[in-house]
């Protein structure tokens, strides 16, 4: 047993907190605040992506035969946690390093490997991920969305909603249906962002104003190859990446910061010796341990190979715990400065803790998750 | 990081675990488990003491995250003996085997009310400047009874410590991290113990025709609990791994936060027969309303933590 980092894991942060140190001076007021999928933090992400790449930062926790150093899966949640809590300045590539290069790597062909490992290795790709639609958000298995099969390639016709990055994004990990209803007929595309006949929709939301997209497919045709793994099996493929999608993003740390600020504030106004504020963020705090220690149970689990189990969802469930905490702190205490232009910092982790238990799967999900593989509680009539 | 214990540690909790499962059966009158709030682990104890186990923390190569597989494996019995004193507080701060049971307490719990005080042999009491280590071997304790399931005791009027053995100031913060430590290692077992035994029972009792653990407003209760109880054993895990004062008093505070609602919804959902002492749930449960408030409750692991996390802050100016 052991919970401290070893000293490449620490030379790693560092080499990281070098590059975060050539961010923009105004990041905080300019740039976090309206989320990694605004356009000002999507085109610098382009620049800042590069720059992470040129010191082979990106995906350490990769083999080497796809950019990576064969680093263990505790180099990937380092990352995480330094991008994620200051307001993910490398945008949408995190679905790639993540999730989408994973799937690819066990489920593509070569020539995808070949064309997109490489690509996100070198900072060059943001992501989008076309899972949800307006029927089937949470019960994804009821998607519409269809790729005929036609001579040399598929044709698509749906929508999609909810897409995060989508304005912006070079590629979508697109889930439609090849076959017939259920998860069965469902299979992986990607998708460039160009093809035509793909149109991006933008919808404002409460959290972001440019989060959230509809994306509408009037007969996009896409290439044969443009399929990941077989027909029909993308159902499989999205099992195996829910790991990597759930516990991924480094919260825990994101909140933890936003707390530290929290306290700097209070102490700044002279209102954190009031015992209820003081054990309010002391409540916080133990929330927020909680969840990175049990997020760091998932990612022991991966760095050695053992199957991921129910700890995914108990961590989720944590980690969604743990945002809402210290953003009611925020919330509670400074409501003043949740509003614009005032704290970019408290704000940028109150816009991402309110969308914790819906994205990525709702909390409820996780709880079910937890009932059936963890408590092993029958199902439900 | 790594999450898994060594093998020695593995075959410690195994072999734990194996005498805990050996020397679980309650007491019985025929068939019916004797109706008392709590079953002293005399058997167990013997077991565990015969095994060297409350010494574990004083082996060469061993220390507070083997003690506290001991406290945490013994917690999960329906049984109840005195761990985390013994084989956890007391030998990580005095270095010595104390006289076990081993009571701790508080100056002003002494009249109140201390577990295991009754049957202890060694007393530590935070003085709040000094810790002073005390011989039971002459000292008059009565028997408290009430809703908890421990063995509680109390004197009758405060003790004269005047001739108790001083362990010093600088010992003070240790006492109450290693306190701190067993607490939250007592609530994680206990939680655990109870959200277990009440996950089975609705897996078994049927209502409507179904199991009343197929209903998702029991479930998800339940599965909210589970992840409370697997929160604070990594927190206490990694309070012994660490030795910090903070990752402690985390721990204990998370732990006595979490209390209210894993023993709110374990009891509902062991219905009426939960509230029977031939039933077990009890057994934990009423562990869990004692040390919700042991060490002054959640509002003084907060202000430690608060003290802890964050020094240093300025006091409102006038
Ligand atoms: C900020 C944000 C970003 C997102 N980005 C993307 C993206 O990039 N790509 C993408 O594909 N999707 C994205 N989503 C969509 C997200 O995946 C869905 O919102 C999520 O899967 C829930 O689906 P829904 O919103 O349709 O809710 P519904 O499925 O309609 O569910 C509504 C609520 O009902 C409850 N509920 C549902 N099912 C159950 C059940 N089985 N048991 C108990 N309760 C249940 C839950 O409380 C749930 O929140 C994003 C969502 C958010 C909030």
């Amino acid at each position: 047993m052991e919970f401290a980092w070893n000293e490449s894991e620490e030379a790693y942060r560092a080499e990281l907190h070098e590059v975060l140190s050539t961010l923009p001076a105004d990041w905080w007021e300019s740039y976090a605040p309206h989320g990694p999928s605004s356009p000002r933090l999507m085109e610098h992400a382009r620049r800042f992506n590069a720059r992470l790449a040129e010191r082979d930062l990106i995906v350490r926790h990769w083999p080497r035969e796809y950019g990576g150093c064969d680093a263990s899966a505790w180099q990937q949640i380092i990352i995480s946690e330094e991008m994620w809590s200051i307001g993910e300045p490398r945008s949408s590539l995190y679905l790639g390093t993540n999730w989408a290069g994973p799937a690819i790597m066990k489920f593509g062909t070569e020539a995808q490997k070949r064309r997109y490992l490489r690509a996100i290795a070198a900072g060059e790709l943001l992501w989008c991920q076309g899972f949800s639609e307006p029927e089937a958000g949470t019960d994804l298995g009821n998607m519409k969305t269809r790729a005929e099969p036609d001579d040399d390639g598929y044709v698509v016709n749906g929508s999609k909603i909810w897409t995060s990055y989508a304005a912006r994004a070079d590629v979508m990990f697109l889930l439609a249906r090849v076959g017939g209803k259920g998860k069965g007929g469902v299979s992986c595309f990607i998708v460039p962002m160009d093809t035509p006949g793909l149109e991006v929709r933008p919808i404002p939301g409460v959290h972001s104003r440019h989060d959230f997209h509809e994306i509408f497919f009037s007969d996009a045709r896409l290439p044969a190859d443009a399929l990941l793994g077989e027909e029909g099996n993308g159902w499989q493929i999205v099992q195996a990446i829910i790991h990597y999608e759930r516990i991924g993003a480094g919260r825990y740390e994101k909140a933890a910061r936003a707390l530290a600020h929290v306290v700097d504030v209070l102490k700044a106004r002279g209102e954190f010796d009031d015992p209820v504020v003081r054990a309010d963020c002391a409540a916080a705090l133990a929330a927020v341990e909680a969840a990175r220690l049990q997020t760091y149970l998932v990612i022991d689990g991966r760095a050695k190979d053992k199957a991921p189990g129910a700890e995914t969802y108990l961590a989720r469930w944590a980690m969604i715990q743990a945002d809402h905490a210290v953003a009611n702190l925020s919330s509670t205490y400074l409501p003043d400065l949740l509003v614009d232009g005032a704290d970019g910092h408290l704000r940028a982790q109150f816009n991402s803790a309110i969308t914790a238990g819906i994205a990525a799967g709702a909390a409820e999900v996780q709880l079910n998750m937890i009932s059936g593989r963890h408590l092993g509680l029958p199902r439900g009539a | 990081m790594d999450f898994d214990f060594s093998s020695d540690q593995q075959a410690l909790g195994e072999a734990i675990q194996r005498i805990v499962a050996d020397h679980r059966a309650l007491p019985r009158t025929g068939n019916i488990v004797e109706p008392r709030t709590f079953h002293p682990a005399t058997g167990l104890e013997a077991a565990l003491a015969d095994g060297g186990f409350f010494d574990i923390a004083r082996e060469p190569g061993f220390g507070a995250v083997e003690a506290a597989i001991l406290v945490y494996e013994a917690g999960l019995s329906p049984l109840v003996l005195e761990t985390g004193a013994s084989a956890l507080i007391a030998p990580l701060l005095t270095g010595e085997a104390l006289p076990r049971p081993v009571a701790v307490a508080r100056l002003a719990d002494l009249t109140r009310g201390v577990r295991f005080l009754a049957e202890a042999r060694t007393l530590l009491v935070d003085l709040g400047d000094d810790v002073a280590v005390v011989d039971m071997a002459a000292t008059a304790v009565a028997p408290l009874d009430g809703p908890y399931a421990y063995p509680l005791g109390k004197f009758a009027a405060v003790p004269d410590l005047a001739a108790a053995r001083r362990l010093g100031s600088a010992r003070v913060g240790e006492l109450r991290r290693l306190w701190r430590l067993a607490l939250a290692l007592d609530i994680a077992a206990a939680m655990q113990a109870a959200t277990d035994f009440t996950t089975d029972y609705v897996k078994q009792r049927q209502v409507f025709g179904r199991p009343v653990g197929s209903f998702q407003a029991v479930q998800h209760r339940l599965a909210a609990d589970a992840e409370k109880c697997r929160g604070t054993y990594w927190l206490a895990m990694k309070a012994a791994w660490s030795g910090s004062a903070l990752d402690a008093v985390l721990a204990a505070l998370h732990a006595q936060r979490a209390i209210a609602q894993v023993n709110y919804d374990v009891h509902q959902f062991n219905g009426a027969l939960g509230m029977t002492l031939e039933h077990a749930l009890h057994l934990w449960t009423f562990r869990l309303r004692w040390l919700v408030g042991e060490m002054g409750g959640y509002r003084a692991q907060a202000a430690d933590v608060a003290a802890l996390a964050w020094p240093d802050a300025p006091r409102k100016a006038g």
